[in-house]
């Protein structure tokens, strides 16, 4: 398994544990999943928890821009927690720090 | 210079094998015992120019990818090739953000992300030819 989610709930929030590697090929199954289940709950801000992320690509930019889309246009805030070194250079390379909540 | 070892490999254009070629270059530059963090750049740069090719030079339809690594003393060449599409035009293509795909949610930072964590990138490209990367990282902090 290359990658998978679980799910909490906190009040408004719907907090994803994301685990493994995000790609490509790994993003779009995320994608479907992370959305469909943000559809369901009764939540309008979406935490994504990298903490066991160990590997992200530029379409893990593309797939954490598209949650933020989909979330603020429903009035919710989207949040990144924990992510590991590697991680955060990617995403300080493409300046996501600077549109999205970093709590590391 | 003469180079160390080199390995070549061709594969299928099948999103899973982003993964496959990320780990196979991977542990290919693994035995010139180079940081944790150059291997990490490695892995990255790898899955963008397969991820590239499997995505814009094949559109998603059957293709073949090679890759060949070689290996020298204080760096690694890396050659990543699709008989794909191809660019139109490279420098636009080279700049960030810049994308053909919006609709897949991709970043349009496949290019940079190259550029900025190996050492050297060069991009050959014809329309209705294909594309070829070569980059190079150092594998000795000089
Ligand atoms: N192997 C390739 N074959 C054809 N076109 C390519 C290839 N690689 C890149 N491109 C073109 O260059 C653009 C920029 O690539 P990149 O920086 O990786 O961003 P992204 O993959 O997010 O679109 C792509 O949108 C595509 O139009
Ligand atoms: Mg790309």
């Amino acid at each position: 398994m290359l990658m998978d989610v679980r799910f909490k709930r906190d009040g408004t929030a719907l907090i994803a544990y994301i685990e493994g590697e995000i790609d490509h090929h790994t993003s779009r199954i995320l994608r479907e999943r992370i959305d469909s289940k943000f559809i369901v709950e009764p939540v309008k801000n979406l935490i994504m928890d990298l903490s066991r992320v160990t590997f992200m690509d530029s379409a893990g930019i593309g797939f954490i821009l598209g949650r933020m889309k989909k979330v603020s246009s429903i009035g919710g805030e989207m949040s990144i927690r924990n992510p590991r070194p590697e991680i955060m250079k990617m995403l300080k390379m493409s300046h996501i720090d600077s549109l999205i909540k970093l709590d590391t | 210079m003469q180079p160390v070892n080199r390995m070549k490999t061709e594969f299928l254009s099948k999103s899973s094998n982003e993964a496959f070629a990320r780990v196979v270059a991977a542990s290919f530059v693994a035995q010139a015992d180079p940081s944790i963090d150059i291997l990490a750049d490695i892995r990255t740069a790898v899955s963008e120019a397969v991820t590239n090719a499997v995505i814009h030079g094949y559109e998603e339809k059957e293709g073949i990818i090679t890759m060949e690594c070689i290996l020298y003393q204080d760096h690694v060449e890396i050659i990543i090739e699709d008989h794909g599409k191809g660019i139109e035009d490279i420098e636009q293509a080279r700049m960030p953000l810049f994308t053909t795909r919006p609709d897949l949610e991709r970043s349009g930072m496949g290019f940079t992300v190259m550029e900025t964590f190996m050492d050297s990138l060069e991009i050959e490209s014809a329309p209705g030819k294909g594309t070829k990367i070569r980059m190079t990282k150092q594998l000795v902090y000089r």
